[in-house]
């Protein structure tokens, strides 16, 4: 017992520094921000206080649930984009040899590029002119296809998010690949004498193993995608027309460029409450998908 | 037990220790009024490695000389972040003792906030640099008959620029008038080359370089003011529809290359330069911008002329929106030995001197200086001249609130999208209203 209590004690201490700075500088502010939501305020001159009327303003502003849809439409992209090509690539990838290594970094390759230039480079290969996309769909003879991929609302938003789930797949890949060489080789074995190969092995054994880390991924595509901002900053800066808005470009603009520091904080609280309740309904979705699958 | 206590007190030193350190440097006021030494800290956005910059950063190197004890910390943000980094400074109460703002809502907004005082005291020290500002250069920081700045540049947002060799070798004639540029719009778009080239991916772009233009022709600038007033016109007025209706007319005939609402302003320069636009409505920066990435024999190409007039409209045709830029803003909690220091720092950054310097670095000033043909280049030239023979219509972000400006920008994209006019005009003037 004198061990665990040293053990605890441990812990506490060395977590303390930590968590004091985690405190001051994320944990605090988000309640400051709430505090702000609560006045009219441009940032400079005086504020006053207006009770619940920014977040009312929010929740029935056209533009706030357009980019609320616009960021879940990157949460769709993000989950079912990111995490599925991540994890069939992690199967296929999952040897230490030459090759595997060299495409494993060339995937991970796009997480070490700055996001600016990741929407950058984005930027000139959506361009309407000299892009090569156009000019690779003009090639192959599918004139017709080309698009002005980020200015016209119908597929803005589909475009921006492709840069996203290239940008994003490398750490999953990580992720998961290490999970699946954590999978015991006894449990490999055992499966392979019950005569478990190929598909029948991925379903009955190795999801299950890393069903844990895929939760976990999914949480982490969640509030990463709710927290989008730069890539789409970048591209489309939230239009044209607030066409590709989302909910941290909303604020970004709201803040810094109409000098609504009280709205802006409105909207930054509301984000951590809709993530908070996005991840919360994705543990339910995935708990039960887990017991189906125990 | 005792272990980990002492461990934790360690941790917690350090921590104090670092968070001291940091405060330290953070505040530069107080130390300069023990003795007779004063320390001021200004903040600027002529950063990078530009002709202006140069200029600037050698106006505060040489006050540094001249008066050597006065400690100068000055800081230069680039342009893109300056106005966010300058706003959080400014909520976090830790505004420099100067820094250079820019006219309109933005210095509105500081005055509101009792965060600058005047520099009204330079003004009566030297009566005689006070003359050599062009017309209106001052009105716009004046608040209660006090000067709180003197603007160093001119943001003048609409030259249309175009590419002579494409209309002398397609014979298409320059157009002055709406009805010719809408045939030379037809005309080009018959040869497939772009008639404009245009980047409003920023949307603030169409906003300040053709609509401001368009609108103040049509509607006349007392119409503006007196909407922007909201006193006897409002945005949903005919003649503001009108104007509206201009824009959507250039939209309708293709005026723009696809896709202008997803590529910005530098990128429409790039396009235009390499000569697959006829014509850019730009502001003064596309000069610099040009002369910094386009080869000369291409820049020789390149000629500059007012927006064409509109028949019909109420407004005179030869404006170019725009008006004084920015200067700088004292800070209102700068006192005693730091304030003569700041004064003269202030003074020094914008008198006649300093504006000529400004002038041959090819970059447009608010003030009365000649400029030599043989020191700059052919096209600041021919611009500079323009804008002394041309009229100065407002830029309509520096007047309207910043929310009815962001509507204004909005709303044009969406009416190149395809909007209706009338449901841009309302929410304009709802924003205008508030």
């Amino acid at each position: 017992m004198p061990n665990s209590i040293k053990l605890k004690g441990l812990l506490i201490v060395t977590l303390l520094p930590a968590l004091l700075l985690y405190s001051i500088f994320v944990i605090i502010p988000i309640f400051w921000s709430a505090y702000y939501g609560f006045f009219d305020w441009s940032g400079i001159s005086e504020s006053t206080f207006i009770g619940l009327d920014n977040y009312k303003e929010a929740l029935t502003s056209s533009i706030f649930w357009k980019s609320f849809k616009n960021n879940l439409i990157l949460v769709v992209a993000s989950v079912f984009g990111q995490i599925p090509i991540a994890l069939g690539f992690a199967l296929l990838l999952r040897k230490n040899n030459m090759m595997q290594r060299f495409v494993r970094s060339a995937i991970f390759f796009p997480m070490v590029v700055s996001t600016v230039v990741v929407g950058l480079i984005w930027g000139y290969i959506y361009h309407p002119q000299i892009g090569i996309l156009n000019q690779l769909l003009e090639g192959i003879g599918l004139g017709s296809w080309t698009n002005s991929w980020l200015a016209d609302p119908s597929i803005n938003m589909y475009a921006v998010s492709i840069p996203i789930i290239w940008n994003y797949i490398g750490p999953y890949l990580i992720i998961f690949i290490a999970a699946i060489q954590n999978i015991p080789s006894e449990v490999e074995e055992a499966a392979l004498l019950d005569g478990a190969t190929g598909f029948k092995k991925l379903k009955y054994i190795t999801l299950p193993m890393v069903w844990t880390t895929v939760k976990i991924a999914i949480i982490l595509a969640i509030s990463g995608s709710l927290k989008a901002f730069d890539q789409i900053y970048i591209m489309t800066g939230g239009g044209p027309a607030q066409s590709t808005e989302l909910m941290a470009t909303y604020m970004y603009n709201n803040t810094f460029m109409v000098y609504r520091y009280g709205y802006g904080s409105a909207i930054s609280t509301l984000i951590i409450i809709f993530s908070l309740i996005l991840i919360g309904i994705s543990q339910l979705v995935t708990k039960r998908k887990n017991d189906d699958a125990g | 037990m005792r272990k980990y206590v002492i461990i934790s007190l360690l941790l917690f030193c350090m921590l104090f220790f670092v968070g001291c350190s940091f405060s330290q440097d953070g505040d530069g006021n107080e130390d300069g009024d023990n003795n007779d030494q004063a320390s001021i800290s200004i903040w600027h956005n002529f950063s990078g490695e530009d002709l202006r910059a140069g200029v600037v950063q050698q106006i505060i190197e040489d006050f540094e000389e001249e008066y050597p004890d006065v400690v100068v910390d000055a800081q230069a943000i680039p342009v893109d972040g300056y106005r966010e980094r300058i706003s959080t400074a400014a909520a976090a109460k830790e505004l420099p003792d100067v820094f250079l703002g820019y006219p309109g809502s933005f210095t509105d907004e500081y005055y509101e906030g009792d965060l600058i005082q005047p520099i009204t005291p330079i003004f009566e020290e030297n009566p005689e640099w006070e003359e050599g500002f062009l017309d209106e250069a001052l009105d716009i920081f004046e608040y209660d008959d006090e000067l709180y700045s003197a603007p160093v540049a001119i943001s003048a947002t609409s030259f249309l620029f175009y590419n002579k060799e494409l209309f002398e070798e397609n014979d298409i004639e320059f157009p002055t008038t709406w009805t010719e540029l809408m045939e030379a719009i037809d005309a080009f778009n018959e040869l497939d080359i772009t008639p404009i080239s245009l980047g409003n991916k920023e949307p603030w772009v169409a906003q300040s370089t053709t609509f401001g233009a368009i609108a103040d022709r049509v509607t006349g600038t007392e119409w503006f003011m007196d909407a922007v007033e909201q006193d006897g016109a409002t945005f949903t007025d005919e003649e503001f529809i009108t104007a509206l209706e201009y824009f959507q007319d250039l939209v309708e005939n293709d005026a723009y290359q696809e896709g202008a609402n997803g590529i910005d302003d530098t990128q429409a320069q790039q396009y235009f330069a390499q000569g697959n636009a006829a014509m850019i409505v730009d502001g003064s920066w596309t000069i610099s911008g040009l002369a910094g990435t386009v080869s000369e024999d291409v820049l020789e190409k390149i000629g500059v002329a007012v927006f064409p007039e509109i028949e019909d409209g109420d407004g005179s045709g030869n404006t170019i929106t725009g008006g004084p830029g920015g200067g700088f803003l004292l800070n209102s909690k700068t006192e005693g030995a730091d304030k003569e220091a700041a004064l003269d720092l202030i003074y020094a950054l914008s008198d006649e001197d300093a504006q000529k310097a400004i002038a041959e670095s090819e970059s447009l000033v608010m003030y009365d200086v000649d400029i030599q043909k043989d020191e700059v280049s052919p096209l600041f030239y021919d611009t500079f001249n323009l804008l002394k023979d041309a009229e100065f219509a407002p830029v309509y972000d520096i007047y309207l609130s910043s929310e009815a400006a962001e509507e204004v920008n909005n709303g044009l994209q969406d009416i190149m999208l395809g909007s209706d006019l009338e449901s841009v005009a309302e929410n304009i003037q709802k924003a205008q209203e508030k």
